[in-house]
């Protein structure tokens, strides 16, 4: 029997969630589950069990470097996987999403086969 | 006496003496011969002792030899099984590198198709958000994103042809941009080929003009700094509209991939039709039009539209 997996994806712009959520249904047994940005992202997290959260930092209301404080707080999802999406690439913005304890980054614009790769690799799914 | 004994002949003398003198002369040739005898059969015993020696030790050697036959026919067997096993390593190690040949083609085909599958949903995403609203603000926000998130564009701005009564374009006017805050792109006056300058300005002229793009080809180090990375026009049926020109890319972004060129013919023909269709639902205060305009042709039938009504 395959193990089933849960994603949440969190990002304001519409054009990239789609675009993510494309992406991750390549994945087999991965349901994705969406949010606009770190608020919305919380109030999912609260409501169900997630194996990885991708994350855009840019968003409004909570940005995607306070989600990623709260949701590292939160022992329920202290070890959850956590991939930071950037756009600038800045070292700066990367090295504190790691601090944080966010575990990858992918920088935009993203490739669909980038990211399988990357959320195998942190679900430990064989390629 | 003495002269008696003296005077007489050998074969006078008594007989007694050579009986004795033969007979010793037989013992001593008797004893010579059963003691010539004896040593040849002593010889004889010991010519035997060694022959049989010598029998034993070729027996011996003669077992080794059968053992050693024996063994290198073993050897032989093994040798042949050592062949016949390796000629099977052979073929199986073949047929192994023909499946990985298979295998490698078959994940660098999985790859490619991936890929292409990825690239199908950049287009997909990008043409359907283009296309899911009439609004004007969020027609150039879905435009804005689209360059930013999918291209990579860091720097951009989009121009649209400003069109007098005769409907001959006067002006490229920038109507968004991004990026270029301290430089806010100024409005283009546009002319002809002939009059056409060098520089950005002149490029996203010509581009207008001509409908032809310019996009960067090869690592953006190696071009000209001046030089936008694409500047695109943007088409309705075959009439400008308006020029996409995309300054600069992200710093992560080292060269436009084949995804960047299919956005940007989409671009071409599905950014002036949504900006076109925006504007016009705006202008008409976002009601839309009677259904009258369908009356003009035939929507019913397969047949080809009459010139007139394109």
């Amino acid at each position: 029997m395959s193990t089933e997996y849960s994603c949440l994806v969190v990002e304001d712009s519409p054009m990239m969630r789609q675009l993510l959520v494309f992406a991750l249904s390549r994945v087999k047994n991965l349901r994705v589950t969406e949010a606009d940005d770190g608020v919305d992202g919380l109030r999912k997290l609260a409501s169900g069990k997630f194996d990885i959260i991708l994350t855009d930092i840019n968003m409004p209301i909570m940005d995607g470097l306070k989600l990623v404080k709260r949701v590292r707080s939160d022992p329920t999802h202290k070890n959850t996987p956590i991939i930071i999406i950037t756009t600038e690439g800045s070292d700066e913005d990367r090295q504190r999403a790691l601090q944080l304890g966010a575990n990858a980054y992918i920088t935009k614009p993203i490739q669909a086969p980038q990211v399988i790769a990357k959320v195998k690799e942190l679900l430990k799914i064989p390629t | 006496m003495t002269t008696e004994k003296k005077g007489r002949r050998r074969s006078d003398q008594p007989p007694v003496d050579l009986a004795a003198e033969l007979k010793l002369k037989r013992d001593s040739f008797v004893h010579t011969f059963f003691k010539k005898g004896a040593e040849f059969t002593e010889e004889l015993l010991g010519e035997n002792e060694r022959l049989r020696k010598a029998m034993g030790e070729l027996e011996q050697q003669n077992a080794v030899l059968r053992t050693q036959l024996a063994s290198d026919k073993a050897i032989r067997d093994l040798l042949e099984k050592i062949e016949l096993l390796e000629r099977e390593k052979r073929d199986i190690l073949s047929s192994m590198h023909e499946a990985e040949a298979v295998s490698t083609r078959f994940v660098h085909s999985h790859a490619q198709i991936e890929e292409e599958v990825s690239n199908l949903a950049a287009l997909h995403v990008a043409s359907w958000h283009l296309h899911s609203t009439l609004k004007l603000p969020l027609v150039v926000r879905h435009l804005r994103e689209l360059l930013a998130q999918l291209v990579g564009a860091r720097s951009f701005a989009i121009y649209l042809a400003d069109f007098d009564g005769a409907g001959a374009a006067r002006t490229l006017v920038p109507v968004a941009s991004e990026g270029m805050d301290r430089n806010r792109p100024a409005k283009l006056t546009v002319g002809t080929l002939d009059s056409v300058g060098d520089g950005a300005d002149g490029m996203i002229e010509r581009v207008y003009l001509t409908g032809v793009p310019h996009v960067v080809e090869g690592l953006f180090t190696d071009a000209e700094v001046a030089v936008p990375a694409a500047c695109l026009p943007m088409r309705v049926d075959d009439r400008a509209i308006g020029v996409i020109v995309i300054h600069t890319v992200l710093p992560q972004k080292d060269r436009f991939v084949a995804v960047d060129l299919e956005l940007f013919k989409m671009l071409g023909a599905h950014a002036a039709a949504a900006l076109v269709g925006a504007q016009l639902f705006t202008a008409a205060d976002g009601k839309l039009p009677g259904l009258e305009v369908f009356s003009s042709f035939d929507a019913h039938t397969s047949a080809p539209p009459r010139p007139r009504d394109l």
